[in-house]
């Protein structure tokens, strides 16, 4: 929606994002007040959930009866236009002012000519045919060819294999890069989609490309007990990132863990095989120094 | 076999100790024993975790019994010519309690050691943990041997059964039991699993055991599997285990060689082997039917029990999950009887527990004690104390599935059951000692907020109670409480325990509601005075310098992060309260002499603020 107004002009228009009963019992209302409603949604249709409901609760009411006349009347309003197949990328200016811009999702049908008869979804002579898209074979890009074989071959006779295969692509590559794992897929036959949730489910392991060196700062008990909290924050800012995050130059990447098992140590954190105990906040820009130095 | 050598340093090599340098310290005290000419006549062993982990890097000197801790390189040269070559123990780097001069030159005089009973930990400091021989020369593998040439799997059941032996992951399921169900399911192949995803936050025994004695664990492991008639075993450890992961490999090779471990044991026709495998950070994998799915390479999200895993477990078979402590009594019960070990605990709970003693206590460390033993003796014998001569608050025990444990019950026995009457639980044996400056609603919510983030999801109790209760804590703490919030944390708590799936939600309310029942007008200071007891809250203290103390020195003004210190030097310093961080950088940089930097909270804050104004007007120090 672009208006091309001044900074300091009010535009007399709102915008309600989602089309479930909620936004467009409010676009309605909007409307009936006097303002001109852009009712934005992503699905190809307003209704949102509640047109998949058949009784709502806890009063039991009739979900379509509910809905049915509000679709109706935001359909005839002449304050109220429907942007469907929608989302929001940004929003910029103040209150009374702002600039919004939408990404439409293509439709294939011409809007404003469709009345919604429905003949042409009957008729669609491939409907209810499995559409399979033909997928191509993943190949391994050079630098992970030797490596991913030799993990595949290791673990080829195993039960269960999924684990440990994982855990040797981490720690090959520190992260799991996109192709890696369908080719895991592609070779083992476990579904992508199955791979993808253990790989998120676990801390250690990262879609992203992590820094050489990651900081675990242990928050156990004990060490939270004995000021972690703090050296957490101070961490942050000596590195200027926050937790979970990696720095630029991907050196670094800053992780708190619960407990590594060395409490009698609290303040504990770990890099690499190297454990530094009894930490105080005076140490941290020596650690971060002796790393970065390491590296030139 | 070689010579027996005049004197043996017992050098620890657990993770505490090797990052604070241990394996340097070793070589350095190899060089230096080199120079003098004394290799022949002195060996150095490095041994697992020694448990004193306070006092690392550490050594005990063998035979005298000597013990050396917070060694340091330098202190190497001057140890080697004044003990090994002069025949004169070092004093000053014996262990010294606080508060005391005179310095306790032997182990078994220390306090830490002397109330301790060591029945798993019993090679602890003595054994190279990566030689077998070590452990065989300890009279190991010998009840594997009598387990096979004489004992059929139901009397070893039996045996078993009859030693009272718990699970020692924290429910305290009688393990006899346990083995007794799996052995009576038809379905085969049987498995056998070693719980070591030690996940509770201040815990770290089992990773001790598979660190300072492995072959215990495997030992134990397989007299298990030949009692419930299993030929598969798995290790699941946590991947940020690495030196107990690289022990226990080297462990098992060493088992294979020696024909310990594989087809056809000691010539039995018994069958076993055992395979490692690793999580990788997930804290529901404790939970055993989640570690049947890790090993599985499923999601690693818990089910619905039953059927348990005895019947239905890893694959659909029926499958045994015992913690690595728990395996570790089983050699020692079956060398030494079920009767001499049922002699050891209480009436339920018999034979020992290993705890890590940590947090605001003097000693920290691993320790081993009978069941039964009262708090006290722990905190105050053992533990030597709260350090500073601070005051006594409360023990947390059972890790975010359990409670704390006020002063007025530290006469009370530890055992099972009492630790459930108190609203705590065993759990795996983290023991976290709070002092007077500990608040219990942090606590609170650092226990929630962690298994907030280690909740699967996959019950929406566990799920969104945790957040609502993360919210409420939140606000608490952050001085917004609102009349009301403390009664809705306890109906909200029970009602998460009862309708969560696995032991990780039903067990998650207990830290707020056990520090509810004993601190309760701590909370209630939060949420109608604004007020933090402990000094701990951060939206309800203030960092505040006392004009009167102040000698005007610059340190804490010229360290704070913020800018937030006013002041010239020898003039009294005033925090700017607006632009504070409360980060406590002041109060950490102002001399101990001096310590005019204090924390005030509550009502205290308004009428400081004004005496800052006051003050303002800086007077001059001479």
């Amino acid at each position: 929606m672009q208006h091309s107004t001044t900074s300091d002009e009010r535009v007399g228009a709102a915008l309600v994002v989602g089309g479930g009963i909620g936004g467009m019992q409010a676009a309605l209302d909007l409307a009936e007040a006097g303002i001109k409603v852009y009712l934005v949604d992503n699905k190809p249709s307003i209704g949102g959930v509640m047109s998949q409901l058949d009784k709502t609760f806890p009063t039991n009411d009739c979900a379509m009866c509910t809905m049915a006349p509000r679709l109706v009347e935001i359909g005839r309003h002449k304050d109220i236009e429907k942007i469907t197949l929608s989302e929001i990328e940004s929003v910029t200016g103040q209150p009374g002012n702002f600039r919004v811009h939408l990404r439409k999702q293509p439709r294939y049908v011409d809007e404003t000519k469709c009345t919604g008869c429905g003949a042409c979804v009957e008729n669609c002579p491939t409907r209810n045919e499995v559409q399979l898209v033909e997928l191509g074979r993943t190949e391994l890009a050079p630098q992970h060819q030797e490596e991913v074989l030799g993990i595949l071959e290791r673990h080829r006779d195993r039960k269960g294999p999924l684990m440990p295969i994982l855990q040797d692509v981490n720690v090959a590559f520190n992260y799991f890069p996109e192709n890696v794992l369908r080719f895991i897929s592609q070779e083992t036959g476990y579904p992508l989609t199955h791979i993808n949730r253990i790989a998120t489910f676990y801390s250690a392991f990262s879609l992203k490309p992590i820094g050489k060196h990651v900081i675990n700062l242990c928050m156990g008990t004990a060490c939270y007990v004995r000021g972690a909290g703090i050296l957490l924050e101070k961490f942050s800012e000596a590195l200027n990132i926050g937790v979970g995050e990696t720095t630029e130059d991907m050196l670094f990447t800053f992780k708190s863990v619960r407990c590594i098992g060395c409490c009698g140590l609290a303040p504990v954190m770990m890099t690499g095989d190297d454990v530094y105990g009894k930490l105080q906040t005076k140490d941290i820009p020596d650690i971060i120094k002796k790393y970065r130095q390491a590296e030139q | 076999m070689a010579k027996k050598k005049r004197i043996e340093v017992m050098a620890c090599a657990g993770t505490g100790c090797v990052s604070g340098g241990a394996f340097q310290i070793i070589d350095a005290l190899e060089k230096e024993l080199t120079a003098h000419g004394l290799i022949d006549e002195i060996s150095i062993v490095p041994t697992g975790c020694n448990g004193f982990c306070g006092q690392g890097p550490l050594m005990v000197v063998i035979p005298d019994n000597i013990f050396y801790g917070w060694l340091t390189l330098d202190a190497i040269p001057h140890l080697v010519e004044e003990h090994f070559l002069k025949g004169r123990p070092v004093q000053k780097l014996m262990f010294t309690p606080p508060e005391e001069k005179e310095p306790f030159p032997l182990l078994s005089d220390i306090p830490f050691f002397r109330k301790q009973l060591l029945v798993v930990l019993r090679n602890k400091g003595i054994i190279d943990p990566e030689k077998i021989e070590d452990y065989v020369a300890r009279d190991g593998y010998t009840a594997l041997e009598k387990v096979l040439s004489s004992m059929p799997p139901d009397t070893v059941i039996g045996e078993i059964s009859k030693s009272g032996l718990r699970g020692r992951g924290g429910a305290g399921f009688p393990t006899g039991t346990k083995w007794e169900i799996a052995r009576k399911q038809e379905k085969t192949p049987r498995y056998l699993i070693a719980n070591c995803d030690e996940g509770d936050p201040g815990a770290y025994m089992d990773r001790s055991v598979l660190e300072s004695d492995p072959h215990s664990v495997i030992e134990g492991m397989s007299i298990a599997a030949y009692a419930i008639g299993s030929s598969d075993g798995f290790i699941y450890v946590r991947s940020e285990y690495p030196l107990a992961i690289e022990r226990m490999k080297t462990a098992l090779s060493q088992a294979r060689e020696y024909g310990l471990l594989g087809s056809s044991i000691l010539d039995s026709g018994f069958d076993f082997d055992i395979e490692i495998r690793e999580g990788s950070g997930a804290f529901v994998c404790g939970e055993e039917t989640s570690l049947i799915h890790s090993i599985e390479g499923d999601i690693p999200e818990p089910r619905q029990r039953p059927p348990f895993p005895a019947q239905s477990g890893l694959w659909g078979c029926p499958t045994v999950i015992n913690n690595v402590e728990t395996l570790a009594n089983v050699p020692v019960i079956i060398t030494r009887g079920s009767e001499w070990y049922s002699n050891i605990g209480t009436e339920t709970s018999k034979g020992t527990k290993i705890f890590s003693l940590v947090g605001k206590i003097n000693n920290t460390g691993l320790i081993e004690v009978p069941m039964g033993i009262n708090l006290r003796d722990v905190v105050y014998e053992i533990g030597g104390g709260i350090p500073n001569g601070k005051e006594f608050k409360a023990v947390q025990t059972g890790g975010p599935s359990g409670g704390c444990i006020p002063a007025s019950m530290l006469d009370s026995p530890i055992d099972y059951e009492s630790l459930v009457e108190a609203g705590s639980m065993m759990g795996s044996g983290g023991m976290i000692v709070m002092d007077e400056d500990t608040c219990v609603v942090d606590v609170s919510k650092f226990f929630i907020q962690f298994t907030n983030d280690e909740s699967c999801g996959k019950c929406v109790a566990c799920r969104d109670g945790s957040e609502a209760l993360l919210e409420v804590l939140d606000r608490i703490a952050g001085g917004e409480g609102r009349e009301g919030d403390v009664e809705f944390l306890e109906e909200l708590g029970a009602a998460v325990k009862d309708a969560s799936m696995c032991g990780l939600g039903q067990t998650l309310p207990n830290p707020v509601l056990s520090t509810l029942n004993y601190f309760r007008d701590e909370y209630e200071a939060h949420v109608n005075e604004k007020r933090c007891p402990a000094l701990v809250c951060r939206d309800m203290i203030q960092y505040y310098i006392d004009p009167d103390k102040c000698v005007g020195c610059l340190k804490c003004l010229k360290n704070c992060p913020t800018e937030a210190i006013m002041g010239e030097l020898k003039y009294v310093h005033i925090i700017e309260q607006d632009k504070c961080s409360k980060c406590g950088q002041c109060l950490e940089e102002c001399p101990p002499k001096i310590s005019a930097v204090i924390k005030v909270t509550g009502n205290d804050m308004d009428s400081l603020e004004q005496l800052t104004e006051i003050v303002a007007c800086a007077e001059r120090k001479n």
